[in-house]
């Protein structure tokens, strides 16, 4: 049953991410994005990642999707061009055609095992989170003050200038 | 127990479903009905026009947006993203040594000062 | 957490933290000369507690003497290696984050009231290489990897014209393409290795191999050639160097100095890393990839540059040509012929060549950097024709910029030249030489346009007559790395040893 599941999941990430490429309407494309990465959030689930699928909703659709539209609305810009206005898009998409074949036979060749899975233990996870994996921690506090700097620097800016 | 799991969230994905289902079909109620010749479809131009609490409209559809907003989401990414950190931590800090406290004590320090930065650099005013 | 922890994570808790202090202190005080100097006095703390480490890894004054500090069970070991490889790197990125934080003294007028945040964003730049270079699992690489590179990406696009936000946004998203293309592979390696210790992929590879393939598998074949995309995009290596010119040319020069310099030391570091303790002796197919990257870049870099009017571009497609000789020195793997040899194997000509050719180069780039940094301070452009006549205008500034393209060119008595006999020749005795024989002719080209230069420097007439005058903290950090250039070139065995006992610390080298 949950292969039906996947199945559906699958599919919706796939058609948030062709729908992002393939629109004339960058609002329509964001919210597209919305789609995949909710779709994703189901993935997690699927996989017992509870935890992980409610951080995927809350930072990912919740955050930075909007952020993303915020970002849209201030550029003031109605319509942008589609990738098949580009004329470089054969060569993209062989490329990416190319890299999905080379991924596809890693995965299909490569012989994997497949575990039996079981729903995780939160506390397990998070005792793991602040003595194993102490110092990447701590290092994404310093990623997140940076990026927000940066961010603040360059909006700031771009306010001034108009 | 899979099963208990499956169910809570198979219950949340049917209410999701139905959700999702109500107003689509309504919309798609009305559009099939117009398309059956039961519902009358006659578009005139006061019909048409925005709504806006019963008034005319005032105003373009695009209209200057504030920055305000844009500098609110930012941070609201990087703090929803510390408050996602606080969650595993609130639960097992009671068992942990204190080792695990000086360490979210650094990470809430270094993202108060990225707030106090914003705060400084007039972020947090709405002007 | 021990004291003994604390003692191993100090020189980042020292560089990240005066970054955070300069931030605050940007918050009340107003005064830029305030700032610059509390950067400054963080950086060298942060030298002088890395050489209190080394002096505990060599064992003087009664130190361990353990080549990889963080050993036994605590939380650092899991993530990162304080060894002498990582120690090498930290002075290497302090002393160019010093010498750039120097250099830009004149040069901050033009950042438009953000001194402050130049400072702290390239100290927590430096903190992000500092990292990279000691991290020895993939998680930590990764995240440190974006400590590294959103700095960059934001400082590029500090003076926010259209050049320079061209160029941040480039810098941003290239960086986050090949951050994906990396992820995938590090993704395709724990699923492979049930661990994300680069360790611990080691000893997952040394199983039979599974299918007749390189690495035993299409997974880790996969994984390789992302891992290698991903890292290419850091030291600007071809076919993944398309972002060089522009970000170059647009951003701030200090910003183009510490990129073309720390940035890729760092990248380089990481590389070896994964690289020879990862996969070490197991294949040496890695070679051979690294050895077509090194052609590629060497030629493309060598061949574009000759047409480049601007400095900064001219400096941009000479550092990818650069990138290309070290790699020849990290295609440099086996001496002996290929074979499921034990972890251990792999001879350290190479590895220690690309170190000393690092620091060679580290030296030699940030002089020519400082020059152009003053230079542009005061006469505003970039194009090489406006350097006409820089000898009458500022002899020593058009001295210092003349030594270092020619240690760029590789003549002696300079560091590069050292450097490239010693790739050249780790190269030859690893059966590459081809690659040795490419590069060589690679270097006898590249001397075209770096001698374009000089001339219009030293022949052409002055635009105009005006002397160049730059502030004493810029002659001080000119003659540092003149002073080192120079140093390295007349007496490399300092640091050929120095090289030589970092590298043997990777735990997949020769012992």
């Amino acid at each position: 049953m949950s292969l039906y599941l996947f199945a559906l999941l699958a599919f919706l990430t796939l058609a948030g991410g062709l729908g992002v490429v393939s629109t004339r309407n960058v609002v329509h494309a964001a919210l597209y994005l919305l789609l995949s990465l909710l779709a994703v959030a189901g993935i997690y689930l699927i996989l017992f990642a509870e935890f992980l699928a409610l951080v995927q909703v809350l930072i990912y659709g919740g955050a930075v999707v909007i952020v993303v539209l915020f970002a849209i609305m201030l550029t003031r810009s109605s319509e942008y061009p589609r990738i098949s206005d580009n004329r470089q898009w054969p060569l993209a998409l062989v490329a990416a055609l190319g890299l999905l074949g080379v991924l596809a036979a890693a995965f299909l060749a490569a012989p994997i095992q497949i575990t039996q899975l079981q729903s995780p233990d939160f506390t397990a996870l998070s005792g793991s989170l602040f003595t194993k994996w102490a110092v990447p921690f701590e290092i994404a506090s310093l990623v997140l003050l940076v990026a927000l700097i940066g961010a603040i620097i360059i909006a700031r800016a771009g306010k001034n200038e108009r | 127990m899979l099963e208990n799991y499956f169910r809570q969230y198979g219950l949340a994905a049917i209410f999701l479903l139905v959700a999702f289902l109500v107003p689509v079909g309504m919309l798609a109620g009305s559009w099939v009905f117009s398309r059956l010749g039961v519902r009358p479809a006659k578009p005139s131009p006061v019909k048409d026009a925005p709504y806006e609490c019963g008034m005319e409209p005032i105003g373009g559809p695009w209209n200057r947006f504030n920055f305000r907003y844009y500098a609110y989401a930012l941070l609201f990414v990087i703090f929803g993203v510390e408050v996602v950190f606080l969650y595993p931590w609130a639960v097992r800090f009671i068992q942990m040594e204190l080792f695990a406290l000086i360490e979210m004590a650094i990470f809430i320090l270094v993202l108060a000062a990225a707030w106090a930065y914003a705060w400084r650099k007039g972020d947090l005013e709405w002007r | 957490m021990s004291s003994y922890d604390l003692y191993l994570i100090s020189p980042y808790l020292a560089v990240a933290g005066t970054g955070l202090l300069v931030v605050l202190l940007d918050l009340v005080f107003r005064r830029k000369g305030l700032l610059a100097g509390v950067a400054l006095a963080g950086l060298a703390l942060g030298l002088l507690l890395t050489a209190v480490q080394a002096r505990d890894s060599l064992g003087l004054g009664g130190g361990s003497g353990l080549p990889n500090l963080a050993i036994g069970p605590g939380l650092l070991a899991a993530s990162l290696a304080v060894d002498r490889f990582a120690l090498f790197f930290n002075v290497l990125v302090l002393a160019a984050a010093g010498i750039v934080i120097l250099a830009s003294v004149d040069y901050l007028e033009r950042m438009r009231g953000n001194h402050g945040e130049f400072l702290a964003l390239l100290l927590f730049s430096a903190t992000g290489m500092m990292l990279l270079s000691a991290a020895a699992e993939l998680i930590t690489i990764y995240i440190a990897l974006e400590l590294t590179t959103l700095p960059l990406a934001a400082l590029a696009a500090l003076l926010m014209d259209r050049n320079s936000s061209e160029a941040g946004l480039k810098y941003l998203i290239v960086g986050a393409i090949s951050s994906a293309l990396m992820l995938y592979g590090m993704a395709l390696l724990f699923g492979f290795a049930g661990t994300t210790s680069v360790e611990g992929i080691a000893a997952a590879l040394l199983a039979p191999a599974q299918q007749p393939v390189p690495f035993g598998s299409y997974a880790v074949l996969a994984a390789v050639a992302l891992l290698l995309a991903g890292f290419g995009f850091k030291i600007a290596a071809v076919p993944f160097q398309m972002w060089v010119p522009d970000v170059y040319q647009g951003a701030p020069a200090p910003v183009a100095a510490f990129l073309s310099v720390a940035s890729k030391a760092a990248g380089f570091a990481v590389l070896l890393r994964v690289f020879y303790t990862g996969f070490g002796d197991f294949d040496w197919h890695w070679g051979a990839l690294a050895a077509g990257l090194a052609a590629a870049s060497m030629t493309v870099g060598n061949l574009v540059a000759m047409s480049q009017t601007n400095i900064r571009r001219l400096l941009g497609y000479s550092t990818i040509a650069h990138a290309g000789y070290i790699l020849i020195g990290v295609a440099a793997v086996a001496g002996t012929s290929a074979s499921q040899a034990s972890p251990g194997s792999l001879t350290t000509a190479g590895p220690s060549s690309v170190l000393f050719y690092l620091a060679a180069y580290v030296a030699a780039n940030l002089t020519a950097f400082v020059a152009v940094i003053a230079i542009s301070s005061r006469i505003a452009s970039d194009r090489i024709s406006d350097y006409a006549g820089l000898v009458q205008r500022s002899p020593f500034l058009a001295a210092a910029l003349a030594l270092a393209l020619a240690a760029l060119i590789g003549i002696p008595p300079t560091s590069l030249f050292i450097a490239k006999l010693y790739v050249f020749s780790a190269a030859v005795h690893s059966g590459l030489a081809w690659l040795a024989l490419v590069g060589v002719i690679n270097s006898v080209v590249s001397a075209y346009y770096y001698i374009k230069v000089i001339r219009v420097m030293f022949l052409e007439p002055p635009a105009a007559q005006e002397r160049i005058h730059i502030s004493p903290t810029v002659w001080a950090a000119l003659a540092l790395v003149v002073a080192a250039t120079l140093w390295m070139g007349i007496a490399p065995a300092a640091m050929l040893g120095v090289a030589e006992g970092a590298v043997r610390a990777l735990s997949g080298v020769a012992r």
